[in-house]
């Protein structure tokens, strides 16, 4: 207990220093000091929970989703911990925790809810021992980084086969790696999916990845297609197809980034959040929240108020110009972000942006998997940024989208933006995680925004 | 085919596996070569060459071969061998050219040896073998060509690859390896020529950042259908990202 109290200690004065020298939101660094002290330090702080924890993981998804349950956790009157700055390894779990504890060294909350990055999932399930586990989706996402998807797939696999008997997997029926996953667990796990065609497409975007059956290998068919590979699949060799879900969204409307409805089991949910990949975290977080007994009369009231977390579909006005920031950061997200901006809030005036940083994946190439030709005539104004704006730029070129020079600076770029886009209009910032960093840092520099810690 | 067709001004992308070999962004080449072709003023066509029999492999000009995560790689193995492999060796025969990344790159060798020494052959069109490694090679790649007449004559790309890769005397290297680890990390050498076939770990991708490789692609396909030289595009854009990743090197 000594070492515990030692480690909350030391971790709690690396956040304030880190946050106080302005190296960033103090989100990683406590937990790699607390975890050296003690390394168990995770298990002890979790076990402090009154309820427990809920752990959210896959591809795309995660922070909006882990934001949507402590949302609800909190409306109903719980004090939720959660790494909300997209610290979502191991270190970052640790540090939140850790920023929450008090000076006895006990952690003073009711629910942890954290978002967890593929790769760390089995260490983090491991830890945390938590009561639900959602996964979200399986995409191709930063090869260099967590290496390729059928290994990832069984490393989720196993995480879920180790859990407590009480620990319930919640699971997206609509991709096929991650069903794959959930038909071999021995528990049946909880299954969320889509259910309106209105909505659908009947072909696969260039870059779905999972278009083959998990089981023989034989090209799936789709009947309907919703984000990315996700939507209601088949094999033709009948080993293999959809688990039928007991959660499902009917009858959805989407209006831009501005809003969207879905009925779930009868309940109408309406919010402020955009795109129709959000409603499968609308339909996540409802899943979970359900497993945990909250009503769904509670859920539609509380997620009708709902704020959206840092650079994901936030807003930030300007001399009457309004901008709103979309983290985009691989191809199924990218896709699906265009496709908002464009087809569903008719935008006209864009910053893409790349950067080639660790955490965005050091390899670009994946831009080419990105449908940038839905850009193609649609859009007035696009402007590549990032350090690899020039890569963009030869993307836009091949994607027949007559973009402005690229910007390797985000100065620049803001200022060609504002240059360009007239008072009362809207632009989109579409970048990848640390091009939207930089972007937003120079928007606190101008004041046009306050720094994201304090979001 | 293999007969020039003057005033002929086609021009066919054949992809093989689109579905299961396409992981590092490879439809960057493939629009490459179509984007360029057009512009070029040539109609173009592609044909996605699946698993299962094909009749359209005598039509295409060049081919797109791109790597696949281990699982798709393990799909298309039996199928390159028996639907594949006597039209490809017809094809190049004939002047097509082919352009092999990674996976693709491996499997038009002599074979793939694992870590515990099982041998998968490739359909040996080019001399060369692999041996998987064990640290995996990442990063930027910049190399000096030692392709005649192209200019520039550096060539950028990007590697993500644990396969080792030696030549045989058949086989020239596409380049001397200046910047990252190229075929093997070992005799700094990048890539393959041998006839119409170029085999290289890079992508990044590869023809959109290196418009003159394209374009040399392209002409050596063509010149079979008795076609001049290429009209002049404007490559600024392409060359700017070009100089991006050789500034960056030179900083290292
Ligand atoms: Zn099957």
């Amino acid at each position: 207990m000594i070492r515990k109290t030692a480690a909350v200690w030391a971790g709690k004065a690396t956040g304030t220093l880190s946050r106080v020298s302005r190296r960033g939101g103090g989100t990683t660094l406590p937990g790699d000091i607390a975890r050296i002290i003690d390394p168990k330090i995770l298990t002890r702080l979790a076990k402090d929970l009154t309820y427990g924890s809920i752990v959210v993981t896959g591809t795309n998804g995660k922070t909006t989703t882990a934001r949507l349950l402590s949302w609800l956790l909190e409306g109903a009157g719980h004090r939720v911990v959660a790494n909300r700055a997209g610290a979502n390894l191991i270190f970052g779990v640790t540090a939140a925790a850790l920023n929450r504890a008090g000076s006895d060294g006990r952690l003073k909350a009711d629910w942890g809810v954290f978002e967890i990055d593929e790769a760390s999932l089995p260490k983090a399930v491991d830890e945390i021992q938590p009561r639900a586990t959602l996964v979200l989706n399986l995409f191709r996402d930063q090869l260099d980084r967590y290496g390729e998807l059928e290994t990832i797939a069984k490393k989720i696999e196993k995480a879920l086969g180790a859990v407590p008997e009480t620990s319930r997997a919640i699971l997206n029926a609509d991709d096929p790696r991650v069903a794959e996953i959930g038909l071999n667990l021995a528990r049946k796990p909880l299954w969320y999916g889509l259910d309106d065609i209105s909505v659908a497409s009947t072909t696969l975007p260039h870059a779905a990845d999972a278009r083959t059956c998990p089981r023989c290998g034989s090209s799936l068919i789709f009947d309907a297609v919703y984000v990315g590979h996700d939507g209601v699949y088949r094999c033709p060799n009948h080993d293999f197809s959809r688990p039928t879900p007991e959660i499902a969204a009917t009858n959805i409307k989407l209006d831009g980034f501005d809003s969207l409805a879905l009925t779930i089991d009868g309940t109408r949910i309406e919010m402020p959040l955009g795109g129709l990949y959000n409603c499968y975290n609308v339909l996540a977080a409802y899943a979970a929240a359900r497993s945990i007994d909250l009503t769904a009369a509670y859920i539609a009231d509380r997620l009708r108020t709902f704020k959206a977390a840092f650079g994901r579909q936030e807003r930030v006005e300007f001399r009457g110009r309004h901008l709103i920031l979309v983290l985009s950061k691989n191809p199924a997200g990218f896709n699906e972000t265009v496709r908002t901006a464009v087809e569903l809030a008719q935008g006209k005036n864009f910053i893409v942006g790349l950067n080639d940083r660790k955490a965005d994946g050091t390899d670009v190439s994946w831009i080419w998997d990105v449908d940038f030709e839905m850009l193609k005539g649609k859009a007035d104004v696009v402007i590549p940024a990032g350090n690899r704006a020039h890569d963009l730029a030869v993307r836009l070129k091949y994607a027949g989208v007559a973009a402005e020079q690229p910007q390797t600076d985000s100065g620049k770029a803001l200022d060609l933006l504002i240059k360009s886009t007239r008072e009362g209009d809207t632009a989109y910032l579409l970048c990848t995680y640390t091009a939207m960093l930089d972007l937003r840092a120079e928007l606190v520099r101008r004041g046009w925004a306050s720094p994201y810690w304090e979001t | 085919m293999g007969i020039p067709i003057l005033g002929n001004m086609k021009f066919t992308v054949g992809w093989l596996y689109p579905d299961l070999m396409n992981i590092y962004g490879d439809r960057g080449n493939i629009l490459t070569l179509l984007r360029r072709a057009e512009w070029h003023g040539y109609e173009t066509t592609v044909v996605e060459l699946g698993r299962g029999s094909t009749t359209q492999m005598d039509d295409v000009d060049v081919f797109f071969f791109g790597g696949g995560q281990d699982r798709e790689q393990a799909l298309i193995y039996d199928d390159l061998r028996e639907f594949k492999q006597a039209s490809l060796q017809r094809a190049v025969q004939n002047g097509a050219q082919i352009l092999a990344v990674c996976g693709g790159y491996q499997l038009l060798g002599h074979y793939y040896q694992t870590a515990d020494g099982k041998r998968y052959d490739g359909i040996g069109l080019i001399d060369v073998r692999t041996e998987a490694g064990k640290r995996r090679f990442i990063g930027d790649v910049v190399v000096q060509a030692e392709i005649e007449g192209l200019s520039p004559s550096t060539l950028v790309g990007f590697e993500n690859h644990s396969g080792r890769t030696f030549l045989g005397p058949k086989a020239k290297p596409l380049g001397r390896v200046l910047q990252g680890h190229g075929n093997n990390g070992a005799d700094r050498r990048e890539g393959c020529v041998q006839g119409g076939v170029i085999g290289t770990y890079m992508h990044g991708s590869l023809l959109p950042k290196n418009p003159h490789l394209a374009d040399h692609l392209i002409a050596a396909a063509l010149r079979r259908r008795g076609a001049g030289a290429l009209s002049h595009l404007d490559d600024s854009a392409e060359l700017a990202a070009h100089d991006w990743i050789l500034q960056r090197a030179q900083r290292r």
